[in-house]
């Protein structure tokens, strides 16, 4: 049994240590935001945060989530309380077939966990996912919005 | 400057002309594994534990991780990594462990053992001769202020370098090259160069 | 007016108990001998209409008890928007709000099936018309039906947001749908808006936003079906190489394998989980029979101008004398490409009592239920296939014949089986875009304009051997459709030109892929036009505009070429060793043109800023044709730039991402302005056109930056050699 919580709720599962964390999360819990795309850690699709930090979940083993803090895309917010990153990317109207936008959602939230106002290098060594449809136009635009919302949103909490 | 060497070892010089072309031959290329038997002096049997230890270090499996441009390199060719991972990613949000963890990990054959991370700045290898290795790995100042005892320690019992044995399936499942060295050889090999005083060979290129 | 028509409310229309519709339209827009119409219609670059098989009852339309109305479109959503679109023309015609819409990709079972499937950037161009006659249709008869229900005369009601208002009283629609079992459909279609618009024409946010944003089970992926297994199927890594034993003794006793399914060529994993299913497969040996091992360069020998069939597709003036010192010769050439949509391929299939059911993306419906009732001889009416979002499509889910292998699973397990390719399995076994070879030839007249221009160009299969295509087009057509796209000289001041394509049928499936030819013969004409300009000493602007009569699409022609300029601040000049390069291209009648702003930085291209003038015809959502411009122009500069498969020992390589070099955030421009004209009163294609010219337009600011023209895609590659071989 490997327990961890998963978007704030406890969970437990009854699998090989070594299945991958992203078969766990979208066939054994249901959550199906989270996506395959390679299986390779190549694409970026799967990325889920762990304790907080970006995570390609097609290559981090199941065990290595017990008694840690996963989140996915359904927990990053919803749409009565979207996460800044989800905001920005509805104010951009960022996806087109929207697949790797969760992926994608997940990475910009841990950059912008680590760095509030990253440059544009920043976000060119840290954003390495891979979209098809050629969203990243809309993306760099709704990267540095959502940062612009954090910032606003905690000038408002002070 | 052959005059010294005994016999199996101009016959292993003769193979290793033949093999790799190679016209010069040093006591920095003697080495246990080719090596069997011999009556040896002792700066012959320093320059055969030397060169074991070196075998290794010079491997892929170690210099991937000790590039001397910041890259990290990948693979039997040493490519550079994929998606330009660089040095910068090290305290970044996408780093090492957003893809590597603790252990290989056979489905996507994404490498990994504790502590998966590029070597620090200081310990730069990659393009470096043996002697330049073995310099910078017995420095302080380079190896991060180890003793010859904790550095034999470190190269012989570090979850992170004992990967180097066991370094999992690629991503198109094919089992990675390990060192040339067998792990016990490399390990005892260490602790004898250590022990008897890590003298580096002189070089008499 | 209204004539009375009987149609069968079938009984999976009837979802809530209240109000579902169902449409008799099919006939009536539905042409006589849709083969040939699309043969015409494809030779002029016309834009096909809807084309429907059958004239039984479809239900385009379902209206909800909550007064919603549910439209089953027979094309589906893969990011381009149209869902969107559809939303917004069906808003204007049956007075809707657009949450009052829900647009969802039809299922065969509702009888709603495009023989066109959705690609070719045509969705809205062609149900412009007919969705919204549909849609007005649909309006007047629910009018017809409250004013039964009122007992007033039709034409005193008005509609407003799904509300039916007489003078004293009102309906809604589900209202008025209530408990009728039979329609009047007018005699008369009624006509739709032509102004007035309240939705048509203005940017709106994605129907699908949110749900993309929030992480919704869209995608064929994540369907699932109750007591699911789990599969993968072992296919050949060597082109060609033919299944002959296989060990699976080991694999039979893995965790979770629930079957080994051997069939034909293949052998499928049935476990519990997809992990097991992986597991298990990497623990088989299979041997193979190969008969020959490919080389790239045996691919490049065989494909090349000069060899396969010969086609003249454009003849004007006469042939140019190749032995004149006069002529400029050049030779250009594109690798295969993949398609690398980031959603696998796979389905979620249940075979059940002599019916299937089969969920997964798919840009071909029909042709899918088609292919699984042939495999497993059944009736059509004994497959539904329904259709999901697509994680991407570009073409690669043009064939979706890996449907059959996941019935055949489920019929062998006696379970609903999702069937899903590893990455491995996509880069090996795409449907590729074909590699290509291209010779020009040109010469100038006595005032330095182009007097002879000719395209001589090889290329794979693109619709010939499409599942898309009938095989007799290219029996009656003699040529490559797809791979002639934008492969004629549109300069028709030109007084000699040609277009001559060599077809050769490749040992590895090429297919349709975003834009099909039009990228790789846009990069070749219009880098060999700008090397004429070039020669010429003049202005490539002014060049091109001086050889475009004002005849068929030349207004249009020259107005976009002008806008990119102008809008793109062109110039031949280099600024902060940064220059700028232009292309046009014209698609299916939608005519782009891109000013890149390019530099080379440590070796590397960087393309700063593009520049994009666009007239795809009346425009439903600029919004989304903007995002559609923008991702054209990434992707083709993705393709352009850095892709590239290669036959290594007969595989075709590489399997991954990584290696698979393609654009990243990094690399795109920190700037696309998009610039559109409406140059004609119906919607064009949108998808594909402005992906054409961004490979000619980067190659030609890097021209002018080094000097170097860059012959060969990708061109990062080719800058590479090229300043390898100038150290």
């Amino acid at each position: 049994m490997i327990t961890f919580n998963i978007n704030g709720k406890e969970a437990e599962v009854d699998v090989d240590e070594y299945t991958p964390l992203l078969w766990v999360v979208r066939d054994v819990l249901n959550l199906k935001g989270t996506k395959f795309g390679c299986g390779k850690a190549a694409c970026g699709a799967c990325t889920l945060h762990v304790d907080g930090e970006a995570v390609r979940s097609c290559s981090f083993a199941v065990k290595y989530a017990q008694g840690k803090n996963i989140k996915t895309i359904e927990g990053l917010g919803n749409e009565e309380n979207p996460h800044p990153v989800q905001k920005a990317w509805i104010e951009e109207i960022v996806p087109q077939c929207g697949y790797c936008q969760p992926g994608f959602m997940m990475a910009c939230a841990a950059l912008l966990n680590k760095n509030p106002n990253p440059s544009d290098e920043d976000i060119d060594n840290n954003i390495i996912n891979i979209c098809r449809c050629g969203t990243y136009f809309r993306m760099r635009k709704a990267i540095k919005r959502a940062a612009e919302i954090m910032e606003d949103s905690k000038m408002n909490l002070e | 400057m052959f005059r010294k060497l005994s016999l199996p070892l101009l016959i292993f010089a003769f193979v290793s002309f033949l093999v790799f072309g190679s016209v010069v031959l040093s006591k920095e290329q003697l080495s246990e594994t080719d090596i069997k038997e011999s009556s040896l002096s002792e700066s012959d049997e320093n320059a055969i534990l030397f060169n074991t230890v070196m075998d290794v270090l010079t491997h892929q499996r170690c210099i991937n991780c000790h590039p001397s441009d910041n890259v990290p390199k990948q693979g039997e060719d040493s490519h550079p990594h994929r998606f330009d991972i660089t040095r910068n990613n090290i305290e970044a949000a996408t780093n090492c462990n957003t893809c590597h963890q603790a252990s290989n990990n056979d489905f996507s054959g994404v490498p990994g053992a504790p502590h998966w991370a590029l070597a620090p700045h200081n310990m730069q290898w990659e393009g470096l001769s043996r002697i330049e290795i073995a310099k910078s790995i017995l420095d302080p100042q380079k190896n991060g202020n180890r003793s010859h005892e904790e550095l034999m320690h470190h190269l012989t019992e570090h979850e992170l370098v004992m990967w180097a044995w066991e370094p999992g399936k690629d991503l198109n499942g094919q089992t990675r090259e390990t060192p040339p060295v067998p792990k016990d050889k490399f390990i005892s090999a260490v602790k004898k160069w250590i022990e008897s005083g890590a003298i580096i060979p002189e070089n008499k290129n | 007016m209204g004539k009375s028509k009987k149609f069968s409310r079938r009984k999976f229309l009837v979802r809530t108990g209240l109000g579902s519709l169902g449409i008799i339209a099919l006939g009536t827009y539905v042409a006589r001998n849709p083969l040939r119409r699309s043969l015409i219609e494809s030779l002029e670059s016309k834009v096909p209409s809807y084309k429907g098989r059958g004239s039984e009852a479809a239900l385009w339309f379902e209206l909800t008890k909550e007064n919603k109305i549910v439209f089953h479109s027979p094309k589906v959503e893969m990011g381009q928007g149209i869902f969107t679109a559809f939303t917004q023309m069906i808003a204007d015609e049956m007075d809707l709000r657009p949450d009052q819409i829900e647009v969802r990709a039809a299922a065969t079972e509702t009888g709603i099936i495009d023989a066109l499937a959705t690609g070719g950037s045509l969705s809205v161009a062609s149900l412009w018309q007919p969705l919204r006659e549909l849609a007005a249709t649909m309006r007047e008869m629910l009018k017809n039906e409250a004013a039964s229900k009122l007992a007033v005369e039709v034409n005193t009601l008005k509609t407003k947001e799904g509300i039916i208002y007489g003078n004293a009283s009102s309906l809604s629609y589900a209202e008025a749908a209530a408990d009728v079992k039979e329609w009047n459909v007018p005699d008369t279609i009624p006509k739709p808006r032509t102004k007035g618009f309240k939705y048509v024409g203005k940017a709106m946010p994605r129907v699908d936003l949110k749900e993309k944003v929030f992480g919704a089970p869209l995608y064929g992926l994540d369907a699932e079906m109750p007591d699911m297994l789990y599969a993968s199927v072992i296919r050949p890594g060597i082109v060609g190489a033919k299944f002959k034993k296989a060990d699976s003794k080991k694999a039979a006793s893995m965790p979770g394998v629930v079957k080994i399914v051997q069939i034909d060529d293949w052998i499928g994993l049935v476990a519990k989980t997809f992990a097991e299913a992986l597991a298990a497969k990497d623990s088989i040996d299979v041997e193979w029979e190969v008969s020959k091992k490919w080389s790239e360069e045996e691919l490049r020998n065989t494909l090349k101008v000069g060899k396969g069939e010969k086609f003249i597709s454009q003849k004007e003036g006469s042939e140019l004398d190749s032995e004149s010192e006069e002529v400029l010769e050049m030779e250009f050439s594109s690798p295969i490409g993949a398609h690398a949509q980031i959603e696998p391929n796979g389905a979620v299939a249940d075979y059940n009592n002599g019916k299937v059911t089969v969920i997964l993306s798919t840009q071909a419906i029909g042709i899918t239920q088609k292919q699984i009732a042939k495999a497993l001889d059944m009736e059509l009416e004994d497959v539904n296939v329904i259709p999901t979002h697509l994680g991407g499509g570009f073409g690669r889910r043009l064939d979706t014949k890996h449907a059959i292998q996941a019935v055949l699973m489920s019929k062998e397990v006696g379970r609903p089986v999702k069937y899903i390719f590893t990455r491995k399995e996509e880069f090996q076994n795409d449907m590729f875009r074909p590699p290509t070879h291209h010779i020009l030839k040109g010469t100038l007249d006595k005032n330095e304009y182009i007097n002879s221009l000719e395209h001589h160009y090889a290329s794979g299969d693109v619709s010939i051997n499409s599942a898309v295509q009938a095989p007799i087009v290219k029996t009656i057509v003699g040529m490559d459709l797809g791979a002639g796209r934008g492969a004629k000289i549109m300069y028709d001041l030109i007084p000699n030109r040609r277009a001559v394509q060599w077809h050769t049928t490749l040992p590895f499936a090429t297919s349709w892929w975003r834009a099909l030819g039009l990228l790789a013969n846009t990069f070749a004409i219009e880098s060999f036009v700008d090397e004429l300009a070039i020669k010429a000493d003049k202005n490539p602007i002014d060049f091109r505009l001086r050889m475009i009569s004002d005849e068929g699409n030349g207004k249009r022609l020259k107005k976009v070429i002008q806008l990119a300029s102008e809008k793109g601040n062109y110039s031949e000049e280099l600024k902060n060793e940064r220059a700028k390069g232009f292309a046009v291209s014209m698609d299916a009648n939608s005519i782009a043109a891109h000013v890149a702003e390019v530099s080379i930085e440590n070796g590397r291209i960087v393309v700063h800023k593009v520049t994009c003038a666009f007239d795809c015809g009346m425009v439903i959502n600029p919004g989304q044709v903007r995002a559609q411009c923008e991702g054209a122009i990434i992707m083709g500069m993705s393709a352009a730039m850095f892709e590239k498969m290669t036959l290594e020992e007969g595989e075709l390589k590489p399997t991954i991402y990584g290696p698979y070099e393609m654009i990243r955030i990094k690399h795109a421009p920190k700037e696309i302005d998009v610039h559109l004209i409406e140059g004609a009163d119906i919607p064009l294609p949108v998808g594909e056109p402005p992906l054409g010219p961004i490979g000619a337009a980067i190659g030609n600011a890097i021209r002018r930056l080094t000097g170097i023209r860059l012959k060969d895609m990708p061109m990062q590659e080719a800058l590479d050699l090229a300043l390898t071989q100038n150290v």
